[in-house]
């Protein structure tokens, strides 16, 4: 072991780094960045994030559709335990798409009313302010944004079906 | 009219409860989780998991719309709302009777009138429950007095406008009520902005007493007898009994019957708890509320009747009765239950949520565990700390006692603090054993022992 290595798992353990992933995808934070002597972690529910100073060796990364984790000591090593089964949904994401999620659960429709035409087609150029599909609930509808400016390069849920809390409804390709 | 598909709304252990009774009548189950609880036992056992919204509790377990748009979608025709939560708000019972969904437990307006305290005070004096003795405004000192012999020393004089405790003066005697009167209103105004008080009968030494009782809506209701939850905490419970041996049995028989009273009154419909203050000096009792949803502490009950209270929960909402008598309805044994939390006895009582890193529970005769917690578990930080409920039930107190001591003793659970030493204490405790405490014995008496032991 290490020197870097010693410190690291004297202070924070592999079940705390767990723990805090796991606290961080149930929150609603869009990123979290901890410095505790010797570790240097880095979440953030956006898979192209980085914090400022990245080491040449990102260790152990938690790959879920939600989350993803760098965690390093500032001289770029540390072992940490092996990274948590990924959501299912990794395996089916595009390549470099960035998911857009239910921001509660609901009823998904692609049209701002019955008959009207949808938000948005697949191979459509948004906008990040685009508003791209409705969840209702009880009757209360909110609209989703496209969050990212890019083209929809899947539409993963059918009109007027349930959504789940975090469910991914598109996957757009960032301009 | 019988249930199809269950939705459950909640989590934890009560989830895993319900779950438990459901599948085994037969009936398909949906639960709503936030995505703090997606793994956990709950959406593994039901038929289906639904993730409503993110862990905090408001934007998902407290969002009646998104529970009741979730049992909607997934074809649910009955809704259970469990314990805590929103299970006496009257705005989750309405939604579901709107979108024709049974809501397993009372109407609407009867939670909003049981949850309203002084309408179901006014209930309970219409059907002849007694109060706690007191006046209404008390104007002057001489007023005061005359209303002090009325309900007998000691005697508490409130701020109508208080609360929460605040504003509240205790006299023993007339002399005690000279000082306290002039004082009190004083303080009413200074902090309420209106010196008007009213007076009670003080309660030096209480037992909480409860009854439980499930009724059919039509002024129908069967009592499963009473329970004691006089080992408390801030007015949280630790520690539950049934029966209450500590009260004279004719005392007993009048607790129930007091509580049919009430709730029949009330066309009660489902299961309720009627809770009452015993009196211990007084050897008298006093209607507080009624909490109308299952309860935490029903295993007890459900020990010592050999009942499935969930199960008659959910054969009122299938509009088939209570489906017993009263005269269905026999009493054997003790049973007591300790509820667990992740908490640390020895500072505080801080939450202390966390992976947990060993779990053996105990097993043997009369030894229940209702729990929603495993091996490696995540006790999360976003809700309640109970982790689970030991039940352990005797032929009589003793052995009740004797049993739970073992089995918190065989308990192996790391990860987490727990209140597990504590309970284990309290039960050792002779305060306890002889069944001699009151509702302040724990933070008066239990507690001190418990820091210098």
């Amino acid at each position: 072991m290490t020197e870097n290595e010693k410190k690291m798992t004297a202070v924070v353990k592999p079940e705390d780094i767990e723990s805090l992933i796991e606290l961080f995808e149930a929150s609603d934070w869009d990123e979290m960045h901890l410095e505790i002597e010797g570790l240097e972690l880095f979440l953030s529910s956006d898979p192209k994030a980085r914090i400022a100073a990245q080491p040449q060796h990102p260790t152990a990364t938690h790959a879920s559709a939600s989350a993803h984790a760098h965690a390093t000591t500032p001289q770029g090593m540390g072992h940490l335990a092996p990274p948590p089964t990924p959501a299912k949904e990794v395996s089916s994401a595009p390549e470099g798409c960035i998911a857009v999620k239910a921001p509660n659960l609901g009823t998904f429709y692609r049209a701002p009313k019955p008959g009207a035409a949808s938000y948005v087609e697949l191979g459509q150029s948004v906008t990040a302010d685009m508003e791209i599909c409705l969840i209702e609930v009880m009757k209360l509808f909110t609209s989703v944004r496209a969050g990212t400016a890019g083209v929809i390069r899947e539409i993963c849920v059918d009109d007027a079906e349930m959504v789940e809390y975090g469910q991914t409804l598109f996957y757009i390709e960032p301009a | 009219m019988a249930l199809n598909r269950l939705f459950i709304a909640n989590r934890g252990e009560i989830a895993v409860r319900i779950l438990r009774t459901a599948k085994r009548l037969g009936l398909e189950t949906v639960i709503g989780v936030s995505e703090a609880d997606r793994e956990s036992m709950g959406a593994e056992m039901a038929d289906r998991a639904v993730v409503l919204g993110p862990a905090p509790s408001a934007k998902s377990y407290l969002d009646e719309r998104l529970i009741v748009h979730a049992a909607k979608m997934t074809g649910c025709d009955a809704l259970h709302p469990g314990y805590g939560f929103l299970s006496e708000k009257a705005k989750l019972a309405s939604l579901c009777e709107e979108e024709g969904i049974v809501f397993v437990g009372p109407r609407p307006e009867t939670i909003d009138m049981l949850g309203d305290k002084l309408s179901a005070r006014t209930m309970a004096l219409q059907a002849g429950v007694q109060t706690v003795p007191g006046t209404d405004h008390v104007a002057t000192i001489a007023d005061a007095k005359h209303a002090a012999e009325q309900l007998g020393y000691p005697v508490v004089m409130k701020a109508s406008a208080g609360g929460g405790g605040r504003g509240m003066f205790m006299a023993r005697s007339a002399e005690e009520l000279d000082i306290s009167f002039e004082r009190a209103s004083r303080e009413a105004e200074n902090a309420f902005g209106d010196s008007r008080l009213y007076m009670e009968r003080f309660v030096e030494r209480a037992r909480h007493v409860e009854v439980q009782i499930v009724g059919d809506g039509e002024g129908t209701i069967v009592h499963f007898g009473e329970r004691d939850c006089t080992v408390q905490r801030r007015y949280q419970k630790l520690i539950e009994e049934a029966t209450s041996t500590a009260l004279p049995i004719r005392l007993r028989r009048k607790l129930h019957e007091a509580a049919i009273r009430i709730t029949s009154f009330a066309k009660y419909r489902n299961a309720g708890t009627v809770e009452f203050l015993y009196d211990v000096d007084r050897v008298d009792f006093y209607f507080i509320e009624v909490n109308s949803r299952i309860q935490v502490e029903h295993p007890v009950s459900e020990e010592v009747t050999g009942e499935d209270l969930i199960a008659r929960q959910l054969n009122v909402a299938a509009g088939q009765g209570i489906g017993l008598s009263q005269a269905d309805v026999h009493f054997r044994g003790h049973a007591i239950e300790c509820r667990i939390n992740a908490e640390d006895p020895f500072n505080n009582f801080m939450p202390a949520p966390g992976r947990i890193t060993a779990w053996t529970p105990p097993s043997g005769e009369g030894i229940r565990l209702d729990t929603h917690a495993r091996m490696g578990y995540l006790v999360p930080p976003f809700y309640d700390s109970m982790i689970g409920k030991l039940i352990a039930k005797g032929r009589d107190r003793s052995e009740a006692i004797e049993r739970i001591l073992k089995a918190i003793r065989d308990f192996r659970l790391e990860g987490p603090n727990t209140t597990l030493p504590l309970l284990s204490f309290v039960a050792t405790h002779t305060d306890f054993r002889e069944n001699r405490i009151t509702t302040r014995w724990l933070e008066d008496k239990g507690l001190p022992d418990f820091s210098k032991a």
